[in-house]
């Protein structure tokens, strides 16, 4: 029942998306409550369908659009736990707002984008072809455009939306790159009889798609692949794309909450997800996959160490924690296949619920400090106790932490959910590394753990310990802001338990359209010290956080100065703001789109119009015209009759 | 004979009586309500169409008019476009104490375009022809203190008359030739006798039918009369003109679309040069003058001009898809043109609230900063000069994309290769129509505005608004619409 109001998931979000930029100037709280009504609409009919479709059913519905393209709406166990994932998170996120944007004067601006946000991530995730993908996907990238440079008037935030525009851009082109030659690829096959598009299916259709890869030339198919891979790390941030994300945190916090930690960026690794069969039908692109996830795992890792803007940590964490979700998309699918999507999104949603709430927390002290540098905060655990708690749950969330209890025989582990996901990714890169005797994944993998335990523990004891070091007179946030803190650090400490219900879910998911994906053995499970390794990492950089930061065991001062080459090679950020990003993104982008447009306009437009000699003859001709157009209605007349008698020359010439 | 089928025509007349009738015995002030009146019998009537939609053809008076997909197209066409324009004009007209022999006047102008689109007689097309023709120059004149306005009624009063002169004499041409009045007859005598439509009578008789309807589509060389009669008029009624009326010519050409083409088989590739020479001619026109104006009303007349061009392409190719494309195109400029013409009413009502005797009201420099002083109006002018360039997703760039199309297929089929420069010229004047477009653009939301932020009035935005889904909505999700123009274009058997 709930199934036949689908299409209402994507559409209340844009309905809210109207009424509040038009109406919500009037309303109380810049009309925050029409989004939140229509993302709760939309929470509550996926929840609705979710009951409706567990375990084994999948919604699929079309429209003939135009020109052999559909509209169409493809909700398999897949998209339903991200549906569910996205409308609750911006749910929690727009409850929240309410106190953090409350004296903002540009709320209704704010909440009409944030809606319309919602919307086109929600449609993203419905979407049955990749047409409909790519222009929801192009919406999600204009939203984050807007709400990245949503105080417009700040110079920063201005740069950094036109980076994050540009830079995502380039992926987009890849992937619309990818499209196109995967339409290329489907006509061919078509037009040769070697693949039959089944009455009512659609060439670009994800069905379509995955049916016709055994057709398809496997060269062809890593190409496609490997282009839409390119689509996914501008989305998600991944090296050498990654720049984008941590300037990005120019915008609100609750902007960064939405967009950079819980649903945007979570856009690539679900396109990876969607398209995996195809992946897995290429063994090289999902190569590429593991290398690109494991090393941006690492390398963002090791900049978060040194931030001191309490937002950027987390943004390089977010880049580190994508890292993984790619990671695990590539080494578990090339190691024991189809369930590496259930252990890939798995994490991805427990991320969403950990990092949405470290965002929040740190919105929270933003809110209460009025600054983002860790080093201006301190001691504030006595005067925020519910931010301090909730983020401590989310810290030992993203950090793995937990009491692994079925290891000493007993049938229940303690342990928060980043436990259970992200275990389940660095053991997936064990077996690959077992399998095919490839290691580096594996060794980046542990590597990052080790280090984000020490960056987020780092920021917790910066924030929340010893004495302040700011005169600023903290105050816990609002009821309103609060709760949703409560909320996500339940989730951030219970979801794990689902997990192994989870992968099985997922599992069926390819099934379930009959499509099929290899499932390999799992290898006996690996020793205790491999099981235990990423705990331990995550214990001992605790402990190193601990004692650095907040016992002052160590002086750091001789590390943390520009003298010191490795501090200063990750303080600037590998100089990646000056190399990849933006040579890659706003240089090249930037400049070719400037160039160009600056060549259209001045040499095509303005020299051939304006200029030289067709804008002198259209001019000429132009002043001819407006000699003719005299005004003088006689002159009219005899115009048409001079029209009439040409016509009968042409013709009786012609004709006769 | 059942008449359920006429009632939009028939209510509508009587609504046009009714309101000249109590116009006499109301206040001035009341007089506000006959817009409200005469936009819900249009609306009405809207409904009553789209309730009717089949592909059967129903005949009434002695096969004189038909009822089919084609007429239904053009006739929502028209309707649409007078609901806009009516709409705009309870603001524009709000208060003057003529109000009420306006609303009639529109009211019969629509009524004879409804019945140009269902006419299936020579008769009652030129009936049809004349009963929108004389409301619309009184129209054009409307507002009789105002030089401009008067000298544009003028001109297009004694242009139109001189093409309707000519259309008569090509009727009575054909009508000599084939001794009936009646579409089909005439069609079907000529199809068995295609040698007396090429000779010399048969010729002219169609040369001055083109004549005549040029002087309605505005192709050149019969548009000189736009431009003037555009800026001078009122510009709600410019709206009606250039979105509206226009029209009927490409309705009648469309009807005797099968005698130009199909009938007259020797003939074929030769008529069908001369009227690809036509079309490019007009679209490359309308696009240089318009370059050089300064007045935008001047610009969308010259815009309009070469708009009429891309639709000509429809009687280049004579298929199924090229007339479909040259209906949507239609339907779609009606959308866009008549909601950029109600965006400069907008900006006329701000630059008059500024100053009250300004001049010009309509110039460039006038929309500097529009999009901070009006910026609904900006954003509604923005999307129809994007849609009018022809970018998606928007029902112009749906309307060149079918059209276009069809030409190429059709060029690619006969291996024609002047057909396939015809469409070249044809994409390179949409590019070139960018330029001018941009420059509004740029002036609306670049420039710094010369004003304060001013309250748009309630009655435009409301029409400005609906031009906008539609424009987009089409755009969007153009299946529908294909099909009811493939449907239309079906009527005509080609």
């Amino acid at each position: 029942m709930f199934s036949d109001y689908a299409a209402l998931i994507v559409l209340l979000p844009v309905i809210g998306f109207v009424l509040t930029l038009f109406l919500g100037k009037k309303l109380p709280s810049g009309g925050a409550y029409i989004p939140i009504a229509a993302i709760l609409g939309s929470f509550i009919i996926s929840l609705g369908i979710f009951l409706e479709i567990y375990p084994d059913k999948v919604i699929q519905q079309s429209w003939n659009w135009f020109a052999g393209m559909n509209l169409g709406i493809l909700i398999d166990p897949l998209a339903i736990v991200m549906l569910l994932m996205v409308s609750f998170v911006s749910l929690l996120i727009h409850i929240y707002a309410v106190g953090y944007m409350a004296h903002d004067p540009a709320k209704p601006r704010y909440f009409a984008e944030t809606s319309l946000f919602t919307a086109a991530m929600l449609a993203v995730v419905l979407s049955d072809n990749v047409l409909q993908f790519f222009i929801a996907w192009e919406i999600v990238g204009l939203c984050s455009y807007l709400l990245i440079g949503f105080w417009y008037h700040k110079p920063a935030a201005a740069a950094a939306a036109k980076k994050a525009f540009l830079v995502t851009r380039v992926g987009d082109v890849l992937f619309l790159a990818g499209i196109v030659l995967l339409y290329v690829n489907m006509s061919q096959i078509i037009a040769s009889h070697a693949f039959t598009l089944p009455q009512g299916n659609f060439i670009l259709q994800f069905k379509s798609m995955f049916d016709a890869i055994p057709q398809i030339d496997p060269r062809q198919l890593t190409y496609i692949t490997l282009l839409f891979f390119g689509g996914a790390v501008g989305k998600s941030g991944q090296f050498p794309l990654h720049g984008w994300l941590p300037d990005a945190m120019e915008g609100p916090t609750t902007v960064s909450a939405l967009i950079h930690a819980a649903t945007m960026v979570t856009a690539g690794v679900y396109l990876v997800a969607r398209t995996f069969p195809m992946f897995v039908a290429a063994p090289d692109s999902l190569l590429v996959v593991a290398y690109i996830g494991g090393f941006t795992a690492l390398f963002a890792a090791t900049m978060g160490i040194v931030m001191n803007d309490i937002k950027r940590v987390l943004a390089y964490s977010t880049v580190s924690q994508l890292g993984y979700m790619m990671l695990a998309l590539g080494t578990a699918g090339i190691a024991i296949g189809a369930k590496a999507v259930g252990i890939s999104v798995f994490h991805l949603i427990s991320h969403a619920f950990f990092k949405a709430l470290l965002f929040l927390c740190a919105g929270s002290v933003i809110h209460a400090v009025g600054t983002n540098d860790i080093r201006e905060m301190g001691g504030l655990f006595s005067k925020m106790k519910i931010t301090a708690i909730t983020m401590i749950i989310a810290s030992l969330s993203l950090s793995g932490i937990g009491v692994p209890l079925i290891d000493l025989g007993i049938p229940v582990n303690i342990a928060t959910s980043g436990f259970f996901s992200k275990d389940a990714i660095i053991e997936g890169a064990f077996e690959f590394g077992d399998k095919t005797g490839n290691f580096i994944p594996y060794i980046f993998a542990i590597l990052a753990a080790l280090l984000t335990s020490i960056y987020i523990f780092r920021l917790w004891f910066m924030t929340f310990s010893g004495t302040p070091r700011s005169e600023k007179h903290a105050h816990e946030s609002p009821n309103v802001m609060t709760i949703p803190l409560i909320v996500l650090a339940a989730l951030a400490l219970l979801f794990g338990y689902s997990q192994t219900g989870f992968y099985n879910y997922l599992e069926k998911n390819f099934r379930l359209m009959n499509v099929f994906v290899p499932v390999h053995q799992e290898a006996s499970p690996p020793s205790l010290i491999i099981t235990l390794l990423p705990l331990i990492m995550g214990i001992a950089g605790l402990l190193i956080s601990y004692a650095i930061y907040h016992r002052r065991m160590l002086d750091m001062s001789k590390l943390v100065s520009s003298q010191n080459p490795l501090y200063k090679l990750l303080i600037k950020r590998y100089y990646e703001p000056g190399l990849s990003a933006d040579i890659i993104g706003v240089k090249i982008t930037h400049g070719v789109a400037a160039q160009s447009g600056e060549f259209v306009d001045r040499k095509i437009i303005d020299g051939l119009i304006i200029d030289n000699v067709i804008s002198n003859s259209l001019i000429k001709f132009g002043d001819v015209a407006k000699k003719i157009q005299t005004g003088v209605v006689q002159n009219y007349a005899s115009i048409v009759l001079l029209g009439i008698g040409l016509l009968v020359i042409l013709l009786m010439l012609g004709g006769a | 004979m059942n008449y359920t089928l006429l009632i939009p025509e028939i209510l509508l007349t009587i609504l046009a009586l009714v309101i000249i009738l109590f116009g006499l015995l109301m206040s001035d002030k009341d007089k506000n309500m006959l817009g409200y009146l005469s936009a819900a019998g249009i609306l009405a009537s809207i409904i009553a169409i789209l309730g009717t939609s089949g592909s059967a053809s129903f005949f009434y008076f002695y096969n004189s008019l038909v009822i089919d997909p084609l007429s239904q197209v053009f006739k929502l066409i028209f309707l649409t476009v007078s609901l806009l324009v009516v709409i705009a004009s309870i603001g524009y007209f709000k208060n003057n104490p003529h109000q009420d022999e306006y609303y009639t006047l529109l009211l019969l102008a629509l009524v004879g375009m409804m019945v140009v689109s269902s006419a299936n007689d020579l008769i009652s097309l030129f009936v049809g022809f004349e009963l929108a023709s004389m409301s619309t120059y009184v129209l054009a004149g409307f507002e009789k203190k105002n030089s401009l306005s008067l000298e544009a009624a003028l001109k297009y009063f004694i242009i139109g008359s001189l093409s309707s002169a000519l259309l008569l004499f090509g009727m009575s041409l054909v009508y000599g030739i084939t001794g009936s009045t009646n579409i089909p007859v005439i069609i079907d005598y000529f199809r068995a006798n295609p040698l007396l439509a090429a000779s010399s009578l048969g010729v002219i008789g169609i040369i001055f039918l083109v004549a005549g309807f040029g002087f309605k589509m505005a192709l050149v060389p019969f548009h000189m009369w736009a431009p003037d009669t555009y800026e001078g008029s009122p510009t709600v009624v410019s709206s009606l003109l250039a979105a509206g009326s226009k029209k009927m010519g490409f309705v009648a050409a469309f009807r005797l679309l099968v005698l130009f083409a199909v009938a007259v088989v020797p003939l074929r590739l030769d008529i069908q040069m001369a009227f690809g020479v036509l079309a490019v001619i007009t679209m490359t026109y309308g696009n240089i003058v318009a370059i050089s104006q300064r007045s935008i009303k001047r610009m969308l007349a010259y815009s309009s001009i070469a708009q009429a061009g891309y639709i000509s392409l429809a009687f280049v190719v004579t298929t199924q898809m090229s007339v479909a494309g040259g209906v949507l195109l239609a339907l779609g400029h009606a959308l866009m043109k008549g909601g950029a013409f109600i965006a400069v009413a907008v900006v006329a009502y701000m630059v008059l609230s500024d100053n009250k005797n300004a001049k010009n009201t309509d110039d460039l420099e006038n929309f500097a900063g529009l999009s901070k002083r009006a910026p609904i109006t900006a954003f509604s002018l923005l999307v129809f000069l994007l849609a009018l360039a022809g970018i998606p997703p928007s029902a112009g760039f749906i309307g060149k994309f079918v059209l276009f199309y069809a030409v190429i297929i059709e060029a690619v089929a006969r291996a024609s290769s002047w057909l396939l420069l015809v469409v070249i010229i044809a994409i390179l004047n949409s590019a070139l129509s960018i330029y001018y477009y941009a420059r509004v653009i740029k002036y609306m939301y670049v420039l710094p505005p010369t004003g304060d932020k001013i309250k748009e009035p309630t009655p435009y935005v409301v029409a400005l608004v609906l031009a906008v889904i539609g424009t987009i909505g089409i755009g969007i999700y153009p299946e529908p619409f294909i099909q009811m123009a493939m449907n239309a274009a079906h009527v005509l058997g080609v």
